[in-house]
């Protein structure tokens, strides 16, 4: 039925990959907390159960038990067995119990605090975003001219910019950050050295609240944003050597084309695998983000994972992994469908019937 | 009796599925013999660089035997200590960051045991002075320092360093003119003559062909036309792909296109 | 007939990053007619390619002229700006056929749209509508299904259409002058026969009839051209007519290029092509005596000395002092 139209047909069995690729991720953030020899609730009751009464001791675990599904549920209530104890449900019945929380958009509750993993990682994902959203575009808009240009111009421009360049992009982003808190932070102090805004006061939308964020952000701006920039020359630089070398480029010139033509082809076809670029570290920016989160101290999503490693706070930890999980398959989805349509040489064979 | 190198039986490669399927090799026989130089023959499509993968066992037959020695090809790194190939575009072949020198040495990295490194160093200073090249000019050179004619020669020369039972040669003087296409005409000669390879030459141009072949194979849409001595198939062709093969080549003293 | 493209004494040079010259065309003269084909024969590196730049008075660094002229019409290509020549003579006075169709078309743009940016190149204030009408008249002339070719893009199309494709947008603008470089070199014996078709189809209908038809295929210039030139380490060193070149050659180079050719024919059976042993002269550093010395059979003395001219041996011209 779909085969007369092929467009759909592909953007469907795409999808339907992107989908089995999901639930492949669920499964295995189900699965890893479990592959242990012990349940994570032994785990945790291990650690922090010391010191509780007996019967703390059991409420306590029964609440992460019932955190983690593993023992059946009927109303509200805990179904208990003749001595009382609680009864402990299959796996099966443990991965439908989780596949329908997530389903519903429950992430389940943080061990530590009680809230729900979902607030948490609403309150941190905004500072993550704010973050990593300009700074990613900035630093790939400014990186892509500079390359551009020194692929044009060659020369001087080029000579200079391409090893500084391939130094920014070559360098560690966390031991680049590290040294930008030293020098601006604890050498010339002209930056706080971690933080996103000043713990004295409140979060909302005052002139001086604003101010301290602003003042906040420019080393972890900058940590991210240099290494873009580096990132953005490079691959730009180079496409565009490579497509003023093409056979098609020199036909254009023979023929008498423009030279703002010719740019024009250079750009347009050196820019595909840019935007690709761009998507993907769009997708993958809530996992690159921890490090540079962690560094700063920056209270997004990457600092909300590191206090939960710390504290083995599974659900936040799971929580977190499957936000990761699923813009990064976005990302990849939105980049297969931009190429899909945007690059004929693909955009033709979908329509033939290849795609998919 | 001579030895089978490459014995088919009915043999038929397909790709795909559906729609696009396409048989490119198909239910073809035939068998090539020890020492043999054998042309196969056929304009582009017509399946004979897919049979030039399939004597290398990159590709297995869909169907039907196709047999090395009498067995199946299994392992790729055995079979390639014994059947080598040379391609069209040896800038392809060759790493641009590696001295063509020590590509050469590193073809050794083929064989079970190397050989000494003296040994080595004599094998490839041999192999380059068998295709014309003094080890002086290339010594220190990267690919992209040698003309097109020199590296097809250094394609060559890894052949008479690592000295196969059997060569595959997929149209190697496609991408030379023609005074460098007659000295690889020479050297695959040389590799027949002194070391008694079997070489399998595989083209378009059947000219080229009846120079070096024992016998050559007509191809056309996967199927072997007509196959028989070089002479017997020019001078006397039964199928029209070979009569359109031989008009189809600017001959200089035959009509070949009339311009109004 | 009358003198369409006149070549004099023309040398071209690369400029190296390290400021070495490269000559790459030395001392080129010759002039055609209108309706004539010259061919050009050389092995690869003798500067054929170089030359083709040379002749469109495209110099993109670091290729840049030496010296001599090139005239169009009587008009000169020397000493003008990129923009005068890229406005007055790309696909208007010469137009050149490039090697492998495939890749001379943008992958990421419809084959209309490709020749449409060539004609709004050169035809200021002609809307795309118009545009695209008059293209599809001219595509029509190709043997083609139009509207297909047209609104394909390059990898859609067969290896035939693609080739008629670069043809077609090649010959636009009906120039006095095509080039055609090496056009059917990546090609097989049966489709280089058809496109070779397609060209005489053009010349007889009359898109352009005056050609340079560069290959290093001396049999197939035998059959295409008028007249052939060959070429050896940027010189030519014999020009006649098709037949005195290929059936009666004097130069040792031409000789020697006729016996490393092959044939399928017959007649030519017992004679094995030989090989011209050797490498082309490093055109980095001055050569003062014959450019052929160093591999010639027949060299004497004094040759590797003295500068060869061209002279005329045979009703030809030959650049050898001792051709005969």
């Amino acid at each position: 039925m779909l085969k007369k139209y092929p467009t759909i047909k592909f953007i469907s069995t795409r999808a339907g990959w992107y989908f089995i690729t999901l639930l492949v991720a669920v499964t295995l953030n189900f699965t890893l907390p479990r592959l242990g020899p012990n349940n994570p609730v032994d785990i945790i009751m291990g650690q922090f159960g010391s010191g509780l009464s007996a019967h703390e001791a059991q409420q306590r675990e029964e609440r992460y038990l019932m955190e983690f599904g593993l023992i059946r549920m009927k109303g509200g209530e805990i179904v208990r067995d003749g001595e009382g104890r609680p009864i402990r449900t299959s796996l099966i019945e443990q991965y439908g119990s989780y596949v329908g929380m997530l389903a519903k958009g429950d992430l389940g509750t943080s061990f530590r605090s009680s809230e729900k993993v979902w607030d948490i990682i609403l309150r941190a994902l905004p500072w993550t975003l704010a973050l990593q959203i300009p700074t990613i575009i900035l630093g790939w808009f400014i990186g892509n001219l500079f390359g551009a240009y020194a692929a044009y111009r060659r020369g001087i421009f080029d000579k200079a910019l391409f090893p500084m360049a391939l130094f920014l992009n070559s360098f560690p982003f966390f031991v680049f950050g590290m040294l930008l808190v030293y020098a601006f932070a604890i050498l010339f102090r002209w930056f706080p050295p971690m933080g996103g805004y000043d713990l004295a006061l409140m979060p909302g939308f005052s002139f001086a609240f604003i101010l301290s964020a602003a003042h906040h952000y420019v080393l972890p701006f900058l940590s991210i944003f240099l290494i873009g920039v580096g990132g953005g020359a490079i691959g730009m630089r180079t496409m565009g050597i490579y497509e003023l070398g093409t056979d098609y480029i020199k036909y254009a010139k023979w023929l008498g084309l423009k030279e703002s033509k010719v740019l024009f082809y250079v750009f347009r076809n050196a820019m595909l695998p840019q935007i690709t670029g761009l998507a993907l570290s769009l997708g993958t920016m809530v996992g690159g983000a921890l490090i540079t989160e962690m560094i700063f101290s920056y209270p997004g999503l990457g600092m909300a994972m590191l206090s939960a490693i710390q504290n083995q706070d599974y659900a936040i930890i799971q929580g977190v992994t499957l936000i990761i999980t699923v813009s990064v398959l976005i990302a990849n989805f939105s980049v297969d469908m931009f190429i899909a349509f945007f690059d004929p040489r693909v955009k033709a064979g979908i329509q033939m019937g290849k795609g998919g | 009796m001579q030895n089978k190198i490459f014995d088919a039986v009915n043999c038929v490669r397909s790709f795909g599925h559906g729609k696009k399927f396409m048989t490119a090799v198909d239910d073809i026989t035939f068998d090539i013999k020890d020492g043999e130089i054998v042309s196969l023959v056929g304009g582009s499509g017509c399946g004979k660089s897919v049979l030039a993968k399939m004597m290398l066992g990159l590709y297995k037959p869909t169907s039907g035997t196709f047999l090395y020695r009498g067995k199946p090809i299994t392992d790729h790194k055995a079979h390639w200590r014994e059947v080598q190939s040379v391609f069209q575009d040896p800038f392809s072949c060759f790493n641009q960051f590696f001295t063509i020198r020590s590509q050469l040495k590193a073809a050794f990295g083929i064989y079970k045991e190397k050989p000494s490194d003296k040994e080595m160093e004599e094998r490839v200073d041999r192999a380059l002075l068998a295709v014309n090249v003094k080890p002086s000019e290339v010594e220190g050179k990267y690919p992209f320092e040698l003309s097109g004619g020199q590296m097809q020669r250094m394609l060559l020369a890894r052949i008479f360093v690592l000295r196969p039972q059997v060569l595959i040669a997929d149209e190697p003087t496609s991408m030379v003119d023609a005074c460098v296409r007659a000295n690889i005409l020479d050297y695959l000669m040389k590799l027949k003559h002194e070391l008694s390879m079997t070489i399998v030459f595989i083209t378009h141009d059947i000219g080229l062909a009846y120079y070096v072949s024992d016998r050559l194979f007509i191809m056309h849409k996967g199927k072997i036309v007509e196959q028989g001595p070089p002479e017997e198939v020019t001078t006397s062709p039964k199928s029209e792909h070979t009569v359109q093969l031989l008009e189809d080549i600017p001959d200089v003293n035959r009509e070949w296109i009339k311009r109004a | 007939m009358s003198v369409i493209f006149e070549v004099e004494n023309l040398s071209l040079h690369y400029l190296t990053r390290f400021g070495n010259k490269i000559h790459a065309v030395n001392d080129v003269s010759f002039t055609m007619e209108q309706g004539e084909i010259l061919g050009i024969a050389g092995e690869s590196g003798c500067g054929k390619s170089t030359l083709v730049n040379g002749l469109m008075g495209l110099f993109i660094p670091p290729l840049h002229p030496t010296s001599g002229d090139v005239r169009v019409g009587g008009e000169s290509l020397m000493n003008r700006s990129p923009k005068d020549i890229r406005q007055n003579v790309l696909s208007r006075k010469v137009s050149m056929i490039p090697q492998g169709a495939f890749n001379a078309l943008n992958p990421v743009r419809k084959v209309k749209d490709i020749a449409a940016d060539v004609m709004a190149a050169h035809m200021k204030g002609m809307d795309r509508k118009h545009i695209y009408e008059r293209l599809k008249e001219r595509f029509d002339l190709f043997g083609m299904e139009t509207d297909k070719v047209l609104n394909s893009y390059p990898i859609q199309l067969t290896a035939g259409e693609r080739q008629r494709s670069v043809i077609g947008i090649s010959t636009l603008l009906n120039p006095q002058m095509v080039i055609a470089d090496e056009p059917t070199s990546a090609l097989d014996v049966t489709t280089q026969k058809v496109v070779i078709k397609l060209i005489f189809e053009l010349l007889e209908k009359k898109i352009f009839s005056t050609m340079i038809f560069i290959t290093h295929e001396l049999p197939l210039l035998r059959h295409v051209a008028d007249n052939i030139a060959i070429m050896y380490a940027g010189q030519i060193v014999e020009k006649g007519t098709a037949e005195q070149v290929v059936f009666d050659p004097r130069h040792p180079y031409t000789k020697a290029l006729m016996g490393a050719m092959l044939s399928a024919d017959a007649e030519q059976k017992t004679r094995k092509p030989t090989a011209i042993e050797g490498a082309p002269p490093n055109l980095a550093k001055p050569i003062s005596g014959c450019r052929f010395a160093e591999r010639c059979p027949s060299v004497k003395p004094e040759c590797k000395n003295r500068e060869q001219v061209i002279r005329i041996v045979g009703e030809r011209q030959v650049r050898c002092e001792y051709a005969e």
